[in-house]
């Protein structure tokens, strides 16, 4: 099976590299067969990389420890779900699945685009080729994952237990897709570049694939954050390292397109701007990559260092090469066809919501390479953690939620001041009101006072667009209100859809807010009945508790939970003792409301003295941050669904069109 | 007569007073039934948090990091604090035995001033630049303005009071330019 796998893999690699060849040359000599061959060799390469994925599944089921890959990340006991998730737990084999996402997508896009966008479609296939076929080359030569091992151990070392978490099952997988999906608005903005068809098919063809990698990555990076609240046991979601700034990146340059595509839409402007922005979030994920995988860059994320470092940093360096010296040499056909109208206006503040998005990934990037900077220039290693990207991102953050309430209600083209007050006038009082009454319930933090107004004006503004709105249908047609309402939202899903993800970025950012500014923290080394306290919880030791089973071995702390004075619960933090003789992990137990998390870890216990050492966090509001997730994806989704009015316009339109040259 | 109905936001006491109502409630939601206390800052937790925890398993300040090699640094720095030494000497102790890598963030002199500089600085050129670019284009682009009349209208809005029939207005306007 490790033989077939490795000739899957060598046969991908020469499907791509023809893939790639041959399209470009297709295009070169206007070869229809050229092309033909090379879109067939796009499926080949997608059927042998499914089938290299099919053999090492096949492997780590089947406990074949004589296969390095499957004695590293796998063991007997090992439980299912975790020995599917073995696939992406190592170097090799995530870059395996990376180079399988990569074909899933390239395979689509030529499905989708067999009778579509053929004078791009050479190009699109070449640039998707180019980089599988870079992906290839590492698996053939610098990160097999069908080593054998000469001497085979009996049971294999097990993953990672901080890995064996459904979260972290869930959580690679979809930041792949976000990451990989990149690569296809890339390869159409290339193509746009080398063909010079450079109108606005580009970008409304892979418009749902922008927003289907954004969704993705956004999604992981809070399915990350959750994996590390419930797993890594330090009471915190997200700590500025140098993997998770990497997986953020991207995701805050895409956002900026997102955004600023509706001006090019609309205005045709902003065009070689969208163009570096495409480029820059596939530039940015493949950095994320360089950084997660080279150990240039100290993280308890990173993958083994291995020698494939450099591989990527060249082929980084390349692509930013040839991507910027394109977008350069077309940079005189894609100058804007209008200018805007005002400076008061909303394509002003989509330009000032760009500048902001851009500058906090600016900001995080710059704070995850300055050690490298800083070794280079002065040679010596230094650290920038949480406290500098806290007091970096927070004053973006606010910026970034200003323009939030003002973008949806100030006029495209030109707005008058004198209207745009009337309309920020409940919004305003709403948000002195919430500033107001925070002051009087006695919090003196300002950034939180800051933070949670702000969030009260993107709220009201927001809400606001949906109740006039709807309104203004249920007066114009007499629907009921309901039926106004969801009319509306039906109408324009893209809008509404949007708007539903602000308020879900709002919940976040509440989330964020009080858990950071009014989290408390309490240390305790307790024995059978003693007790400690933190805010108004007291937390009394029963007694300890052990599991066993087949993976490994539980010991935990009974705890009973006291709310000011009133028995509401129990809980049982504890630790994982695996068999494989990984260090042990600690296994956290949380009561949760929508008011705050009690979070409790056992850091560790003396069977001598019979006394736990505990450590309990009380974190406000944390639960928002998932609801504005859920929030986030609600919207997300709502956005992408398929209007069929616009497809039905289409049709007639099209109709119409054919109907003269019928008679 | 059809009577007017008052704009968005037009200036009728009571919509202020709702307004503080519908901020309000959510607030005492959130935060009943106490307040809760922000994070403290004392000299403990000052040197806990400009420090960076060197056990080598995770990426974690002091503060936050739950290990063993954490709970030992934390008893050390009570001891320094109780002997006298300020939150500065502790972390300059710590600097001189560890070097300037177990600091948690770079300090503000020298080189390290750059990579607080930098994000701002970068942030505020290109504003600038955003600011006198538009104002050119505004200058020298400036169509007719958003609200003239014109455009066809796809619903019956005769009847409407003025303040809905401008916002529909928008509304329809922005759907058909998105499609």
């Amino acid at each position: 099976m490790a033989e077939f796998g490795t000739l899957c893999l060598f046969l991908a690699l020469a499907a791509s590299a023809w893939a790639a060849l041959a399209s470009y040359n297709g295009w070169r000599v206007r070869s229809g067969a050229l092309v033909l061959s090379a879109e067939r060799a796009v499926f080949a390469a997608w059927g042998l990389v499914f089938l290299a994925v099919v053999a090492l599944e096949r492997l780590i089921f089947t406990d074949r420890f004589d296969l390095e890959y499957v004695a590293s990340y796998s063991n007997r006991a090992l439980p299912f779900a975790y020995k599917l998730s073995a696939l992406w737990a190592g170097q090799s084999g995530s870059i395996l699945f990376w180079v399988f996402i990569l074909c899933c997508y390239s395979g689509l896009v030529v499905l989708l685009n067999r009778r579509r966008n053929r004078p791009l479609m050479p190009v699109v296939v070449a640039t998707l080729s180019v980089v599988t076929t870079f992906f290839l080359l590492l698996l053939n030569f610098m990160a097999r994952p069908f080593v054998s091992l000469s001497h085979p151990p009996p049971d294999g070392m097990g993953m990672n237990p901080q890995l064996q978490n459904p979260f972290m099952a869930i959580h690679p997988p979809c930041l792949y897709l976000g990451y990989v999906g990149l690569t296809v608005p890339f390869a159409f903005a290339i193509a746009a570049l080398a063909t010079g068809q450079l109108n606005d098919t580009w970008f409304r063809t892979t418009r749902r694939f922008t927003i289907v990698s954004w969704f993705v990555l956004g999604t992981g990076v809070l399915l990350g954050g959750w994996w590390a609240y419930v797993e890594l046991g330090w009471g915190g979601y997200w700590a500025w390292d140098p993997v998770e700034n990497a997986s953020f990146i991207p995701w805050l340059t895409a956002t900026a397109f997102l955004h600023s595509v509706m001006i090019e839409e609309r205005k045709k402007m902003l065009r070689v701007w969208n163009m570096a922005l495409v480029i820059m979030s596939f530039l940015l994920s493949i950095l994320g990559t360089f950084i997660t995988r080279s150990g240039i860059i100290s993280s308890v994320h990173s993958f083994t260092r291995s020698d494939i470092g450099p591989m990527f940093a060249g082929f980084l360096g390349l692509c930013t090469i040839f991507s910027i010296g394109l977008l350069l040499h077309r940079v005189p056909m894609l100058r804007s066809e209008h200018r805007l109208d005002s400076f008061v206006s909303r394509e002003s503040t989509f330009l000032f919501n760009n500048l902001l998005l851009v500058g906090a990934a600016f900001a995080v990037l710059w704070g995850t390479l300055f050690p490298i900077i800083s070794e280079a220039v002065r040679g010596v290693k230094i650290t920038v953690g949480p406290p500098f990207f806290n007091e970096v991102f927070v004053p973006i953050t606010f910026g970034l939620l200003t323009l939030c309430a003002i973008c949806p209600i100030i006029a495209w083209r030109r707005a008058t001041p004198r209207k745009l007050l009337e309309k920020i006038q409940i919004p305003f009082w709403a948000m002195l009101a919430a500033g107001t009454s925070l002051v009087a319930a006695g919090i003196r933090d300002v950034y939180a006072i800051v933070s949670f107004t702000l969030s009260t004006f993107v709220i009201v503004t927001t809400v606001m667009e949906f109740y006039w709105g709807a309104r203004s249908r249920r007066r114009a047609t007499g629907e009921a209100p309901f039926a106004a309402l969801w009319n509306l939202l039906d109408r324009n899903k893209r809008r509404y859809g949007g708007f539903v993800v602000h308020l879900g970025v709002i919940l976040i950012v509440i989330g964020v807010t009080g858990s950071s500014a009014f989290k408390q923290e309490a240390t305790a080394a307790l024995r059978r009945g003693e007790t400690f306290s933190i805010g108004r919880f007291s937390l009394r030791l029963e007694d300890m508790e052990s599991q066993d089973t087949p993976n490994h071995e539980f010991l935990g702390a009974r705890l009973a939970v006291l709310d000011t004075g009133r028995w509401v619960g129990t809980l049982t933090p504890g630790q994982n003792f695996y068999k494989a003789g990984q260090d042990p992990s600690s296994e956290v137990d949380i009561r949760s409301t929508l008011q705050e998390d009690l979070y409790l870890i056992m850091i560790g216990f003396d069977p001598q003295e019979g006394r736990a050492t505990l450590k309990a966090y009380l974190n406000p509001l944390i639960n928002w941050i998932w609801i504005g997730g859920a929030v986030l994806i609600l919207g997300s989704g709502f956005a992408m669904l398929p209007d069929l009015r616009q497809r039905r316009r289409a049709a007639e339109a099209r109709l119409q069109e054919l109907q003269p040259h019928a008679v | 007569m059809r009577s007017e109905t008052p704009r968005p936001g037009g200036g009728r006491p009571w919509r202020a007073l709702l307004a503080w109502l519908v901020a309000a409630l959510p607030c005492a939601f959130l935060f009943a039934p106490g307040v809760p206390a922000a994070a403290e800052q004392t000299p403990q937790t000052l040197v806990e948090n400009a420090l960076m925890c060197y056990c080598g398993c995770t990426d974690l300040m002091v503060r936050t990091c739950t290990c063993g090699t954490a709970a030992r640094i934390k008893d050390d720095i009570a001891q320094r604090l109780a002997s006298g030494q300020t939150v500065d000497q502790v972390i300059e102790a710590y600097v001189a035995q560890h070097g300037e890598k177990i600091r948690s963030a770079p300090t503000r002199r020298g080189f390290n001033l750059l990579a607080w500089v930098m994000p701002f600085a970068a942030i505020l050129t290109a504003g600038i630049w955003i600011v006198v670019r538009v104002r050119r284009w505004a200058a020298f682009g400036a169509g007719p303005p958003a609200t003239v009349a014109g455009a066809p209208r796809t619903l019956p809005l005769a009847d409407l009071p003025g303040a809905d029939r401008k916002r529909l207005d928008r509304i329809e306007r922005e759907l058909r330019q998105d499609l």
